[in-house]
């Protein structure tokens, strides 16, 4: 009896220490969220659209953007606006893992309702297998669930007024270096397939759960990138979309229709494209979504006055920034 | 899976937790062991083999010495004196003969793996610079996790069985779970069989108590290793990497930097482990105590890395102390040198195979053997100079233990840990003795707050966190070293004290580590060994 009373009093205490930990986690993660979705220059560049998204008026977001370094260097979606009066925003993070992608969904979904979920789809070659495939994982699950983890450099801006200031438009930001890509072409016709990892399909499929339950589509999109796409991811991606019916669209085989030309488009030899590159892709990807998708033009609403200050003044930088890169 | 890592303290740790306290007492070491097989095999696949190996091979070695002892005893039955003594004799030189093939069949296991490459560059070397034109082939030698811990833990154990110390072990499961438990494959500490296998073989029952000692040391391990050595890290990598680039004291702040990033990162990981231990209620040795305290080199190398010099004192120092070349020497000695020379010789005798052994066990590389030459140099050296430095301080009306003169002792040694990591860390031997002589060149001293250290991806407010996490560290040092703080200090301490330290401390450790987005995660440094 004894026993029991020592263990239910140690228990007792474990869960009392337990919840005063929880208590001031909770207390600090969110001073912690609030202050750095207020600004967004203490946060460090990779997570910025994490804060940035939360930051967006609750269900002005048609469509959200996810993926690694290729989604935000390649989608503009100030573009969309100007075109299409669509309401995009670029989620993406450079070398986001799959796990990060479903976690960075599930917080834009807390605000969000977008009828369009795109994923450029060389995150789905990004999954590591065994240990670091797991450690990834409970990475992700932590930052998520425990945000302090994600957020906890913050006291390095308060104590010595540390920032880390971008310009972003709807998490696009101007990329102008030219660096030519120049070994031709990389889509060579092949029946072989590159398999994605187990852990990737396994988030794949809860990602398309969580879309189905908030009513959003997906889309799979391949932005052009010699250094990172081939035939075989192609094929790969092309039997899962079929298979899972999701619609795919893939950029690299439709380089001609698009316009890219790799001595004027490329950031950095074909990893990346650029500004220029960057508004050929999103032109005809505004194009694709209007005449797949029933995405509303938002253009002329009251409460949309913002995006078109924000668009005017994305022009005028843009066409500034082409003309020098034109110049160069 | 290093032990610092999420995959480890909130995955396989509480796995292994749950899974060993539900497994029945007797048990309980199955579970261990096979915990210890998984987390070696996670780490190094397939060559976890060499430990099961190893495991096999010494514990026939020990029945095998045991058999003879009991043979000896056998045949000594009914024998006088005398011809038991030369029977004995007999076996004990059979016995010396099994261990001795023991020794060398773990070595050369060990020497094949870890040294091979490193021997076949210097005979391709030697062979080259005689014009000759053959080569040895390098080969590309996978090397088994902890494979240097286990070595010396296996050697150890027959030592010990040989020298009758300890009774050999008939279970090769008691043995295979001495030599692998999984919290000290990685980076030891190195244990004799007698410091843990009965304990680990025992089966306690996890309790509350352990569970919450455990906890705090892996915190407070966390706290040394992702606040200061993973921040330090930066710095260290970016001038020994670069180190041409660099000269003067930015060379000294790099020597100092790594020697306590060293410190933090081995003595943290060691928490860590202690720690881990300690929730299955093992008490394994310790490894550090205060080491910056230490007034000479010798008593560093008595509060660092302990169980290291331990072992070596132990197998190496001492039987070479007593074997026949030191007695010869000692004979000649006394007869024709006296007794300073004599005892000199005694000890470059005794301490060369410790110091050669001890740069060599870190590694395959020329840079190691100088560092243990250089201790050797320097443990010699202050041996020599002893009788002279005693007159002096007599005659000048020093007192050793005035605050002055310990302190003067204390940065001493300092000068010699840096100058000995210094080199121990650089990139080769070359790279080492270079980067200490352009540590004289140009010093500037106001590099140091010119703004060229925040050239390295350290800022302000991670130097700050830094100078104060080591002050943290020194400060529960100088209790420790007055046995004011420890795990009976902490338990005195009224709950909400004790409860304000650990909420303290798991703060610390997540708000200030160095994880996330700007850190790279830093690999255990000793586990490379």
């Amino acid at each position: 009896m004894q026993d029991f009373k020592n263990i239910g009093k140690r228990a007792g205490k474990v869960a009392l220490f337990l919840a005063i930990l929880f208590v001031i986690f909770e207390l600090m993660a969110e001073r912690m969220e609030i202050a750095l979705i207020k600004n967004d220059n203490l946060v460090q560049s990779r997570n910025k659209s994490l804060f940035r998204i939360q930051r967006e008026p609750q269900d002005s977001i048609d469509v959200i953007v996810l993926g690694d370094s290729l989604s935000y260097a390649s989608i503009s979606p100030m573009e969309l606006w100007e075109e299409h009066g669509i309401t995009g925003y670029v989620c993406g993070q450079s070398g986001q893992k799959i796990q990060e992608t479903y976690h960075m969904l599930e917080t834009a979904f807390e605000t969000q309702s977008p009828k369009l979920v795109i994923l450029e789809t060389n995150t789905l070659f990004r999954g590591r297998t065994g240990l670091e495939g797991i450690k990834e994982t409970i990475e992700a699950w932590g930052n998520y669930y425990i945000p302090i983890f994600r957020g906890h450099d913050i006291w390095k801006s308060f104590l010595i007024d540390k920032k880390y200031p971008e310009e972003s438009y709807k998490g696009f930001s101007f990329r102008c270096d030219v660096q030519p890509y120049k070994k031709g072409n990389y889509m060579l016709e092949t029946e072989q397939k590159e398999e994605m990892p187990d852990i990737v399909v396994k988030y794949m499929e809860s990602i398309q759960k969580l879309c189905y339950k908030k009513g959003a589509e997906l889309l799979l999109v391949g932005t052009p990138s010699p250094v990172n796409c081939n035939y075989r991811r192609h094929n790969s991606i092309s039997a899962y979309a079929e298979s899972n019916s999701l619609d795919y669209l893939d950029m690299n085989l439709r380089l001609d229709e698009i316009g890219i030309d790799w001595e004027t488009d490329s950031l950095d030899k074909g990893d990346h494209l650029n500004l220029s590159g960057a508004e050929k892709v999103t032109k005809y990807l505004g194009d694709y979504l209007e005449e797949h998708y029933e995405l509303p033009d938002h253009r002329g609403e009251n409460s949309y006055r913002g995006w078109e200050k924000e668009a005017r003044e994305y022009e005028q930088k843009a066409q500034l920034h082409l003309e020098q890169m034109a110049a160069k | 899976m290093a032990y610092h890592t999420s995959i480890y303290l909130f995955v396989f740790l509480p796995v292994v937790l749950l899974v060993y306290q539900l497994t029945p007492k007797k048990l309980r070491w199955m579970t261990l062991l096979l915990s210890g097989y998984v987390f070696f095999w996670m780490i190094s696949g397939k060559l976890v083999l060499y430990l099961i190996g190893t495991t096999l091979f010494t514990h026939y070695i020990g029945v095998w010495m045991s058999w003879m002892k009991l043979q000896c005893e056998t045949a000594v039955s009914g024998l006088t004196k005398e011809e038991s003594s030369i029977v004995k004799k007999r076996y004990k030189q059979k016995e010396k003969w099994i261990l001795i093939g023991g020794i060398l069949g773990l070595l050369l296991a060990l020497a094949y793996l870890k040294y091979y490459n490193f021997f076949a560059k210097n005979i391709n070397a030697i062979i080259g610079a005689w014009g000759g034109s053959y080569a040895l082939q390098t080969k590309e030698l996978l090397l088994p996790i902890g494979i240097s811990f286990y070595t010396l833990q296996a050697i150890g154990y027959m030592a010990d069985v040989y020298w009758g110390k300890l009774k050999v072990e008939q279970h090769p499961g008691k043995l295979a779970l001495f030599l692998g438990f999984f919290p000290q494959i990685m980076e030891g500490p190195i244990s004799m069989y007698s410091q843990t296998a009965d304990a680990l073989w025992q089966g306690a029952p996890i309790t509350g108590e352990n569970l919450s000692k455990g906890s705090v040391r892996i915190l407070w391990g966390l706290f040394k290793k992702m606040i200061i050595a993973d921040r330090l890290y930066v710095f260290v990598q970016a001038i020994f990497e670069h180190y041409e680039m660099y000269h003067g004291v930015m060379i000294a702040a790099a020597a100092v930097a790594y020697t306590v990033q060293l410190y933090m990162e081995f003595s943290g990981c060691m928490d860590i482990i202690i720690g881990s231990g300690r929730m299955f209620g093992i008490t394994l040795p310790e490894n550090f105590r205060q080491p910056f305290a230490s007034r000479s080199a010798a008593e560093f190398w008595r509060r660092w890395h302990i169980t290291l010099g331990v072992w070596f004192k132990t197998y190496v120092f001492y039987p070479v102390s007593v074997s026949g070349l030191v007695k010869r020497w000692n004979k000649f000695g006394r007869k024709h040198l006296g007794k300073y020379l004599t005892k000199l010789g005694v000890s470059a005798l005794s301490l060369f195979p410790v110091w050669i052994c001890n740069g060599l066990w870190h590694g395959a590389r020329w840079s190691y053997i100088f560092y243990g030459m250089y201790y050797f140099v320097i443990l010699l050296g202050g041996i020599a100079i002893e009788p002279v430095r005693n007159k002096v301080l007599d005659a000048c009306h020093i007192n050793e233990n005035a605050w002055y003169f310990r302190l003067i002792q204390i940065l001493k040694t300092w000068m010699i840990i840096f100058t000995g990591e210094l080199f121990f860390r650089a990139n080769g031997l070359r790279a080492g003795i270079s980067m200490f002589f352009s540590m004289f060149r140009n010093f500037e001293l106001q590099r140091l707050w010119d703004g060229t250290m925040l050239t390295f991806g350290l800022d302000q407010a991670d130097y700050l966190v830094v100078v104060v996490g080591c002050v943290v560290v020194a400060i529960v040092g100088m209790m420790k070293e007055r046995n004011l703080l420890g795990e009976a200090g902490l338990q005195k301490l009224c709950l909400p004290m004790r409860w304000a330290i650990y909420y303290g401390l798991i703060l610390a450790v997540v708000i200030l580590g160095a994880y996330g987005i700007g850190y790279q995660q830093v690999d255990m440094i000793y586990a490379g060994f």
